[in-house]
């Protein structure tokens, strides 16, 4: 009966994670496409191409990084469900942190683009554009 | 009842899930992009997407089966899970890591053709 436990902690831990990582990244996508329109100006099919693919690419990334730290060692595993919880979320918690610091670096590649898009648009000046107070983010 | 053959089954039914899905939308998404490579013939662009499409299902699928003949005899449902779960995941953050190298590639030569 030593494995059935850590076959329940394997059962919690999937769903969560893979939850976790559907939220966050409907989310940040979602939000991303203001990004990618900002970036390839006036092509929007182009932008939204780019979109889905980084999504496809955050999917896999944070789903293969969650499914290849599964493993929980049977070698120091205490048998109790209280050391299954302290287990659990030892690992969660570690995933949702690894997942915050892949948010804020896809963050950072979308202001990244947004700066670099904008100072190539200002070397062919856009007259329309310029005039009166901009709000720069 | 041999748990080599079920994990077997499981474990080719959601790499070849997840492979042929992600082909899927790379070939739709990247029409777009080998359309603006090659601006005025959308016929040939067309072939050179599914051309490149079917090599990618072909060296993703084969190392996805080949892989399978190294695995361990297993005893327990939990080491089933974990040997599952790992070789999923090595498959699925190789094809992450070979997708942004696309990525990368593929908006730097938009950026030169603007």
């Amino acid at each position: 009966m030593e494995n059935s436990k850590i076959f329940i902690g394997y059962i919690i831990y999937l769903p969560i994670v893979i939850t976790l990582t559907y939220f966050v990244s409907r989310t940040l996508f979602k939000n991303g496409k203001t990004f990618m329109i900002d970036i390839f100006r006036d092509r929007k099919d182009i932008a939204l191409a780019t979109n889905r693919l980084f999504e496809v690419g955050f999917y896999l990334l944070n789903i293969g990084w969650a499914l290849l730290i599964l493993k929980i060692d049977s070698y120091d595993f205490q048998n109790t469900y209280q050391n299954l919880i302290e287990i659990l979320s030892f690992k969660v918690g570690g995933f949702s942190m690894y997942l915050g610091v892949m948010l804020f670096l896809n963050l950072l590649l979308f202001f990244r683009g947004r700066k670099k898009a904008g100072k190539k648009s200002s070397l062919t000046p856009k007259t329309i554009q310029t005039q009166g107070p901009q709000v720069r983010l | 009842m041999n748990l080599n053959i079920i994990a077997y089954s499981i474990y080719v039914f959601i790499t070849g899930f997840i492979i042929i899905k992600v082909g899927v939308i790379c070939y739709q998404n990247g029409n777009i992009f080998v359309a603006h490579l090659i601006p005025d013939n959308s016929e040939f662009c067309l072939q050179i997407n599914t051309i490149l499409l079917i090599g990618y299902y072909l060296l993703n699928i084969g190392y996805a089966i080949i892989t399978l003949s190294g695995w361990p005899t297993l005893q327990t449902f939990t080491q089933m899970t974990e040997v599952i779960a790992n070789r999923t995941g090595i498959i699925i953050c190789t094809l992450a890591g070979l997708h942004y190298f696309n990525l990368f590639w593929i908006t730097k030569f938009i950026k030169n053709f603007k």
